[in-house]
């Protein structure tokens, strides 16, 4: 019980001290994103955790062999297996989740605990699915972007995925269950090696705020639709001219 | 958006294995794409030493080949959309020139570093092509492993199909730095971000 609650004010903590910070109002993207005042502040405080996290995420990756930080990486995936099952099962993905649980078996014995993707090896491919995921499929397809403390970019759609995602996921069941924090934290760590050669690109930006979430939405849809969604009508971006000056593809 | 860019880079230099030299021209954008991914990468692979020490005669090979199969000016209208309202042709055409000259750069360099570790499978084409849009889908073999999918928007112009926005993992190159770009110009005017792109600050290609 501890845990949980402990868990509980590590978020009301973060989301008071994001209460004072920034002081940003203007809005880039009514539409997608019209709590943009609220979430550039979680932003913010994100961006002050991260002065921590990264330091440590920059010492793992100096220590860890590719190899094993390659290992560490499919040990965590191996481990969405429930919540990808599941996410499967309730889209009616039935052929995929067959092999979802055949990689699972074979990756959780032979590949050592999932240290080893020998699935992916063997030609069975890894399918991207969670909660969040399957709400869009179930019709809630738009969903205002929201940044999460700690967690980072989503929406309200994904966030709420997300938490159940957590009573699924044997990470989130050891916190939720066991106040047992340890897999949780290494994973942290490990995403957050992943992203360390983004970081460069995101501090340049003009806009580090709207070039994350630009990214993050863009690439979200792109797993909503399973790797091929509608493409962006580029017209959108020429009627912004008056039309006289609007250039026309000659033909 | 490093990755954006070095995806952009390595899906366009390092085709070759699955190609064939002899492969039959065709006007259609994926023959577009396997032609010069090819031609390119072959160049690079015979010439390695010379570019090696010379990074500006590379440039000026990529560019050569490369700059026939995109439509630069149309992908530097789309990105400056309503912030190009009332700027001059000849500024939209710097800021155009200056955007193109970072990316070749860019992917030069990479070209050297990844030229002989990733291969790229052009998929075939899938549905009727559409003038106005079509997608080539490619996929870029990671050297880490995994794969990374690389897609190129092609439209017809007068001059035959040109690519003018590159998406990799559903993110568009155009979309992304639209957003980036536009509210810069909007603010500090174009001069000002034409600066930063020719001073190498703008990460316009990762």
């Amino acid at each position: 019980m501890l845990k949980r609650s402990s868990l509980i004010s590590v978020v009301l903590l973060s989301l008071l001290l994001a209460g004072c910070a920034g002081t940003q109002s203007r809005n880039t993207d009514p539409e997608n994103d019209p709590w943009e005042g609220f979430n550039r502040k979680v932003y913010a405080f994100n961006d002050g955790l991260d002065k921590v996290v990264r330091p440590i995420a920059v010492g793992y990756d100096k220590i860890m062999p590719d190899p094993f930080q390659r290992g560490v990486g499919n040990f965590f995936r191996n481990l969405d297996t429930p919540v990808v099952f599941l996410s499967q099962v309730l889209q009616g993905k039935f052929e995929q989740s067959g092999t979802t649980i055949g990689r699972f078996l074979l990756n959780s014995t032979i590949g050592l605990f999932g240290f080893f993707d020998v699935a992916t090896k063997a030609g069975i491919p890894y399918y991207n699915e969670d909660l969040g995921q399957t709400l869009a499929k179930w019709g809630y397809e738009n969903s205002r972007y929201l940044v999460l403390p700690i967690f980072g970019p989503s929406t309200f759609r994904d966030g709420t995925g997300r938490l159940a995602d957590s009573y699924i996921h044997p990470v989130g069941r050891a916190v939720h269950g066991n106040n047992e924090w340890g897999l949780w934290i290494i994973r942290g760590i490990d995403l957050r090696a992943r992203y360390l050669n983004q970081d460069a690109e995101l501090k340049q930006a003009y806009d580090p705020y709207v070039l994350m979430r630009d990214v993050w939405l863009q690439n979200r849809q792109y797993e909503i639709y399973d790797g091929d969604p509608p493409i962006t009508d580029y017209d959108l971006y020429l009627d912004d001219y008056p039309e006289e000056e609007k250039p026309t593809p000659d033909q | 958006m490093k990755t954006l860019v070095r995806f952009l880079f390595l899906a366009l230099a390092c085709s070759t294995g699955n190609l064939f030299a002899d492969h039959i021209k065709g006007d259609d954008p994926v023959s577009r794409v396997e032609d010069v991914t090819v031609h390119l990468f072959a160049n690079v692979t015979e010439n390695l030493q010379h570019y090696t020490e010379n990074p500006e005669a590379l440039q000026t090979m990529v560019r050569t080949n490369l700059m026939p199969l995109l439509d630069i000016d149309y992908a530097a209208r789309l990105i400056l959309g309503s912030a190009g309202r009332g700027i001059e042709k000849e500024k939209i055409d710097e800021f155009a020139d200056s955007m193109s000259t970072l990316l070749i750069n860019r992917y030069s360099s990479s070209l050297l570093y990844f030229s002989s570790e990733v291969k790229l499978r052009v998929l075939p084409q899938r549905g009727e092509l559409n003038e106005k849009m079509t997608r080539v889908r490619t996929r870029v073999q990671l050297p880490k492993g995994g794969e990374a999918p690389v897609d190129y928007v092609f439209h017809k112009t007068a001059d035959g199909w040109k690519a003018f926005d590159v998406i990799v993992e559903g993110i568009s190159y155009v979309t992304t730095y639209r957003n980036q770009i536009m509210p810069d110009v909007e603010a500090h005017g174009i001069d000002s971000v034409i600066e930063r792109l020719k001073s190498g600050q703008l990460e316009l290609a990762e």
